[in-house]
């Protein structure tokens, strides 16, 4: 009867022990690592700066710069039609399949004339004037399809472009903005609260004086007279039937056009706009009048 | 003081309110017209009401922002002392802001700055620069056609021009190669003369030839003189014969 015993010797041992938890069991073999205390916040690492050199002394180069050697971007001769492209003006593009679409998806109103603002307000366009952008170029993708009658002033068109508006009924107009003017129009709420006086818009540089003052690009500074010759001259080049213009029942809408000074429509140089009030102030100064005028 | 107000505009709790708070004799139940008494003691348990019901924690400045008034009624700091500033708090708040709207344009000496400025960075009328920038044009036509011209009239001479160049080559080859060959030849008469291959390099080789070239020189010399008295007595004859026809 020995191992009876030894059973219940055994069983009492067990009572008497306190019971198997969380809080009594070993932990697995291997799963705490006895590590050095590091000194500092994160155990006295390198704090990511990685080991010896440049990295970890934080002094980065120069861009381009390959410690004495000669750098690649001066290893090459000067390109010299590289010349200033730092300088040169930008036209983020928009095709007139997207003006098409902004219209289908009522983003834009063609009962009225579309301009740059109404075109940044569709929320589909963007541009930024600090970055030498002078506004919208209107790109030639999808005028095979575009049907709408509109009256758009763009900053620069291409003759195919100038040709598909016009095909239906529709005009266009090419126009510089000066940078400041531009700001104005991406974001008229903005200036219109730091309740200044709208300014001028001033003459394009000499470099685009030809393409805004010749009338087959429909130049804002173009003769109106020229520019119905060149609309008819268009379409026989191409070949579509011009649509008379003065019988359109549109044709007070279509016939609108900024003064070269101007900035927004229906707003004249000079004026103070309150949005709060939701006024107009006129000045009434003769000097004043006399500069805005100018 | 009293103020009369239209009693719709009022909710009843607030008049009944304002009622019984009244201490003023004259006051009238009238249907339309509610006399309402703001002494002194009476606004400030308004203000002191008014005060408790605002739980935003908002700062003044913040609490006037999100209710549409302009934040600071007096100048905080040196830049609300700015006319940018005040245009911009009309711009904003209109004019509740109390900001005297002429603040918006230009003063006479600002405008005449703008003027100075405008005349150095726009000093040409559209016209000047459309006639500047024709004259360019043109001038650029003119330096392309002269150039044009001129590289017609030299390509009318290339093939000549290259003649007289392969022909000047071809003179100096031959006058290379004739100076070769007689230096050659003087070089095998010594050869001849000793009788067998002498080194060029040798004393005797030198000297003989230095008096080869000596003889070649002086029988030059003397063709020349022959050719020259040749010469001489042609035109000689030919005055005599001038002479003697006269």
């Amino acid at each position: 009867m020995g191992s009876r015993q030894i059973t219940e010797k055994s069983l009492a041992m067990l009572r008497s022990l306190p019971r198997l938890s969380l809080g009594n069991i070993r932990d697995n073999p291997g799963s705490r690592k006895n590590i050095k205390r590091g000194r500092g916040q994160h155990g006295g690492d390198k704090h990511g700066a990685g080991n010896k050199g440049s990295g970890q002394r934080q002094n980065y180069m120069r861009l381009g710069y390959e410690t004495g050697n000669n750098p690649f971007y001066l290893r090459m001769p000067h390109e010299h039609y590289y010349k200033g492209h730092h300088h040169r003006r930008q036209y983020p593009p928009i095709s007139l399949l997207e003006i098409q679409k902004l219209i289908d998806t009522n983003r834009l109103d063609i009962t009225k004339p579309i301009d740059i603002a109404s075109i940044v307000r569709s929320g589909l366009y963007n541009f930024f004037p600090d970055q030498k952008h002078f506004g919208i170029h209107l790109t030639d993708e999808g005028m095979d399809i575009f049907s709408a009658k509109v009256n758009i002033e763009v900053q620069w068109a291409s003759e195919q472009v100038i040709a598909a508006i016009e095909k239906n009924g529709g005009v266009i107009t090419t126009a510089y903005y000066d940078p400041h003017s531009l700001i104005l129009l991406k974001n008229p709420k903005s200036f219109f609260q730091t309740g200044q006086a709208i300014p001028r818009r001033m003459i394009p540089p000499p470099d685009v004086i030809e393409y805004y003052t010749s009338a087959e690009m429909r130049g804002y500074l173009a003769d109106p007279e020229k520019i119905s010759e060149e609309r008819l001259r268009l379409s026989q080049k191409y070949g579509y039937q011009l649509p008379i213009l003065e019988s359109d029942k549109n044709y007070n809408m279509l016939c609108e056009r900024k003064d070269p000074r101007q900035i927004f429509y229906g707003l004249e140089p000079g004026w103070v706009i309150n949005l709060r009030d939701k006024c107009i102030l006129k000045p009434k100064d003769e000097e004043l009048l006399q500069f805005y005028a100018s | 003081m009293n103020i009369c107000v239209k009693t719709k505009y009022l909710r009843s709790s607030f008049v009944s309110s304002l009622c019984r708070l009244s201490t003023a004799p004259d006051l009238e139940q009238n249907e339309q017209v509610v006399l309402i008494d703001d002494t002194e003691d009476v606004q400030a348990k308004e203000a002191a009401i008014e005060k408790k019901r605002n739980k935003s924690g908002l700062t003044q400045a913040h609490y006037n922002i999100i209710n549409g008034r302009r934040p600071y009624e007096e100048p905080k700091c040196i830049a609300h002392l700015t006319v940018k500033y005040s245009r911009k708090m009309y711009g904003k708040y209109g004019i509740a802001s109390g900001v005297n709207p002429s603040l918006c344009w230009p003063t006479r000496e600002e405008l005449r700055e703008k003027k100075e400025f405008e005349s150095v960075a726009y000093p040409y009328t559209i016209k000047e620069v459309m006639d500047s920038v024709e004259i360019k044009r043109q001038e650029q036509k003119l330096k392309t056609e002269q150039r044009e011209i001129e590289l017609a009239s030299k390509f009318a001479k290339l093939e000549q021009w290259k003649k007289e160049l392969n022909d000047k080559i071809n003179k100096k080859a031959n006058e290379v190669k004739a100076a070769k060959q007689k230096k050659e030849r003087l070089v095998e008469e010594v050869r001849r003369h000793f009788g067998f291959t002498l080194d060029p390099r040798d004393e005797r080789f030198q000297e003989m030839l230095a008096k080869r070239e000596k003889e070649q020189k002086k029988l030059e010399k003397q063709a020349r003189m022959e050719a020259k008295e040749k010469i001489m007595i042609a035109k000689l004859q030919q005055k005599n014969v001038e002479i003697s026809e006269k």
